[in-house]
């Protein structure tokens, strides 16, 4: 998995590559989670995430909640069909902000 | 068509990746399996991970090795998982409610939609064997 951060105005983008699982989740964690504590909406886009396990889907739901506490919000963007598929299997599909 | 892979693989999260590289290369063998490959997939590396993540919970340095065997016979698949951690207690496997949403445990709940049968068994040599199985 690889990241690239943009900034412009009151958004943040977190480009997300790869495939996020068990292994990289505490690295996930790690440089999204600040991100979303400087209270910007934060733009997850997941347009060349190849493969998405439970692990990911537990980091989507931690940054939604995190966002929410603080009065934000984290939008998926672009979603790949593949992580759509274990989003939509989770029932997460009207929980998560997705556009 | 009949397909029988094994592989060993060490027990560490790093492996999930080559678990999946060696799923995708042995269901990809099969054209009624291919529909399904992203979902077996998951399925395969949602299982290799409850291995690592609470069969070897207390024991992250491990050097031990899981095994994996993938079986499709007679419209058949069955995919094996053998490892010689902690005992699982089937009793205490479940996944969570779908409605109380928080991060993990959806692993188990993957599995078991994908899949047909989630079953523990005996296997000599091993302290788990979980076995899946999906007919088609």
């Amino acid at each position: 998995m690889t990241y690239k951060i943009s900034r412009d105005g009151d958004i943040s983008t977190i480009y997300l590559t790869g495939e996020i699982d068990m292994d990289v989740t505490d690295k996930a964690k790690e440089f999204i989670m600040p991100v979303i504590e400087e209270k910007k909406e934060v733009h997850l886009n997941l347009k060349d995430v190849e493969y998405m396990d439970s692990s990911g889907i537990s980091i989507l739901i931690e940054s939604h909640q995190k966002a929410m506490e603080l009065g934000t919000r984290v939008v998926l963007k672009e979603i790949s069909k593949s992580v759509l598929k274990v989003i939509m299997m989770a029932k997460l599909e009207q929980i998560l902000i997705l556009e | 068509m009949e397909i029988s892979k094994i592989k060993d693989f060490p027990v560490n999260s790093k492996s999930l990746k080559e678990v999946r590289e060696f799923s995708k290369e042995v269901i990809g063998q099969s054209e009624l399996l291919r529909d399904n490959m992203d979902e077996l997939v998951l399925a395969i590396s949602e299982a290799t991970q409850n291995i690592v993540k609470h069969a070897y919970k207390d024991n992250q340095e491990t050097t031990d090795k899981m095994q994996i065997k993938i079986s499709f016979k007679n419209n058949k698949l069955e995919i094996g998982f053998f490892d010689k951690g902690k005992p699982v207690v089937e009793e205490d496997i479940k996944h969570r409610s779908l409605d109380d949403i928080k991060p993990g445990g959806l692993g188990t709940y993957f599995i078991q939609q994908i899949m047909d049968e989630v079953v523990f068994k005996e296997a000599t040599g091993w302290h788990n064997n979980l076995v899946l199985t999906k007919q088609y």
